[in-house]
C-alpha cells in the first residue's frame, strides 16, 4: 500500500519516488502513443490515424458539449490532453504495479491525492486566469456576486468545493480501485506464498480489473467534462 | 544529492512531486501539441476543407450541367421553330412561284395564241387581197380579150357616151 514510500530531498523539496517513476512512465507512454499514432498522416485515414482522429473527435465533443461553440476550439487541446493523460494514468496502475522491499515504486499516478490535487489546482488556476483574460478583472469579480450579492460566500465556497471535488473524486475512484485489487491479490498470496485462495481470487481480480478500466475511463471523461464546465462558467457570458 | 533516501512520513506533502508534475505536464503538453495534436488537427481541418470544397464544386457543376441542359433545350426549341419557319417560307415561295409560273405560262400562251391568230388573219387578208388582185387582173385580161374581140365601133361609142354621162352626173 501507498503509505510509506521511498523519498528523497532535493533543493529542500520532498520528492516521492513512486510518483516520479510512475509519472515518468505515464509521460513516456502518452508521448509515444500519440507520436506513434500521428505518423504518416494522410487525407484518407488508415489504421492508427483513424483511432487518433476518433479520439480527437471524442474529446472535442466533450469540450463542445459544455461551452458555447465559439470558445470550444480554444480549449479542445486541453480537453484532449487531459483526457489522454488521466486515462493512461488510471489504466497504468491496473496493468503494472511494482514494489520493492514492501514499498511501491510503480502505480497509477492518479491514485495519489497529491497528484490529483495538483491537477485540480492547476485547472482551477487556469479557469480563473482565462476568466480574467476573457472578461476583464472587474467582470470576473462581478461573477462572484451573481445572481445576487449575498450569495458571495456561497460562490466562494463553490470555487473551493470545485477544486476539492475535482481532485478528490479522481483520487478516490482510482485509489479505491487499486486498493481493492491489492486486497484481492492478498487473498491469493496471504503470506507471500501462493495459496488455494487463487481459485476465487483470480476471477474476482479479472472482474474487478475490467470494472476498474471502465471506472478509469469514466473518471477521465468526468474530469475533462468538469474542466470544460468550469472554464465555460468563467468565460461565457450569462 | 539524494540527501535522505529514506521512507518518508506518509503525511508529508510532496511539494517536489507537485512541481515535477507541473513542469513535466507542461513539457509533455508542448511535445504532444507539436508532434501529435498539430498534425492531426491540421489534417482533419484539411479534410473538412476538402470535403466542403468538393461539395461546393459538385453543387456548382450540377448547376452548370442543368444550365447547359436548359440552354440546349431552348436552342433545340429555337432550331425547331426556325426549321418550321424555313419550311413554311419555302412552301410559300414555292406556291407563289408556282402561281407565277402558271400565270406567266398562261399569258405567254395567250400571247402566242393572239400572235398566231393575228398571223392567220394577216395571211388570210393577204391571200384575199392577192386573190382580189388576181381576180381584178384576170377580169381585166378577160375583159381586154373580150374587148379586143367583140368591141365594135358602135359599141365603143355607146360605152364612151355612157361613161361621159356618168361623169356628168357625178
Amino acid at each position: 500500500m501507498g503509505g510509506d514510500a521511498y523519498t528523497f530531498k532535493l533543493f529542500g523539496l520532498m520528492f516521492n519516488w513512486t510518483n516520479i517513476l510512475s509519472g515518468l512512465a505515464v509521460f513516456v507512454i502518452v508521448f509515444f502513443l500519440l507520436f506513434g499514432l500521428s505518423r504518416k498522416l494522410t487525407l484518407k485515414p488508415t489504421g492508427g490515424q483513424n483511432a487518433l482522429e476518433w479520439f480527437v473527435d471524442f474529446t472535442n465533443g466533450i469540450v463542445r458539449g459544455q461551452m458555447p461553440a465559439e470558445y470550444a476550439p480554444r480549449y479542445s487541446f486541453l480537453g484532449f490532453f487531459l483526457f489522454i493523460f488521466i486515462f493512461v494514468s488510471n489504466q497504468f496502475g491496473l496493468i503494472l504495479q511494482f514494489g520493492w522491499g514492501g514499498h511501491e515504486l510503480l502505480r497509477s499516478p492518479t491514485a495519489d491525492p497529491v497528484i490529483t490535487m495538483t491537477l485540480s489546482f492547476s485547472i482551477m488556476v487556469l479557469t480563473h486566469l482565462v476568466g480574467v483574460a476573457q472578461n476583464g478583472f472587474l467582470k470576473y469579480l462581478k461573477g462572484y456576486v451573481k445572481p445576487v450579492a449575498f450569495l458571495l460566500p456561497i460562490n466562494l465556497f463553490e470555487e473551493f468545493g470545485n477544486f476539492l471535488t475535482l481532485g478528490l473524486r479522481l483520487f478516490g475512484n482510482i485509489y479505491a480501485g487499486e486498493l481493492l485489487l491489492k486486497m484481492i491479490a492478498g487473498l491469493a498470496l496471504p503470506d507471500g506464498h501462493l495459496s488455494l485462495g487463487v481459485i476465487y481470487a483470480l476471477p474476482l481480480s479479472v472482474i474487478w480489473q475490467g470494472f476498474s478500466v471502465f471506472i478509469g475511463a469514466i473518471q477521465a471523461y468526468v474530469f475533462v467534462t468538469l474542466t470544460s464546465v468550469y472554464i465555460s462558467h468563467k468565460v461565457a457570458e450569462e | 544529492m539524494f540527501a535522505q533516501s529514506v521512507l518518508a512520513e506518509s503525511n508529508s506533502l510532496y511539494v517536489g512531486d507537485m512541481i515535477f508534475y507541473l513542469v513535466s505536464l507542461v513539457i509533455l503538453m508542448l511535445l504532444v501539441k507539436k508532434f501529435a495534436w498539430g498534425p492531426i488537427t491540421k489534417m482533419m481541418q484539411d479534410r473538412a476543407d476538402k470535403i466542403a470544397n468538393d461539395i461546393d464544386s459538385a453543387e456548382a457543376s450540377r448547376n452548370e450541367a442543368s444550365k447547359l441542359a436548359e440552354q440546349r433545350e431552348s436552342e433545340l426549341q429555337n432550331a425547331r421553330s426556325e426549321a418550321a419557319t424555313i419550311v413554311g417560307n419555302a412552301k410559300q415561295s414555292g406556291e407563289s412561284q408556282r402561281t407565277q409560273i402558271i400565270t406567266s405560262a398562261q399569258s405567254e400562251a395567250q400571247a402566242l395564241k393572239e400572235n398566231a391568230q393575228q398571223d392567220a388573219e394577216q395571211a388570210r387578208e393577204d391571200a384575199l387581197k392577192r386573190a382580189k388582185d388576181d381576180v381584178a387582173n384576170l377580169s381585166i385580161e378577160i375583159a381586154s380579150k373580150i374587148i379586143h374581140k367583140e368591141l365594135s365601133a358602135g359599141d365603143q361609142k355607146a360605152l364612151i357616151d355612157s361613161y361621159i354621162e356618168g361623169l356628168g352626173k357625178e
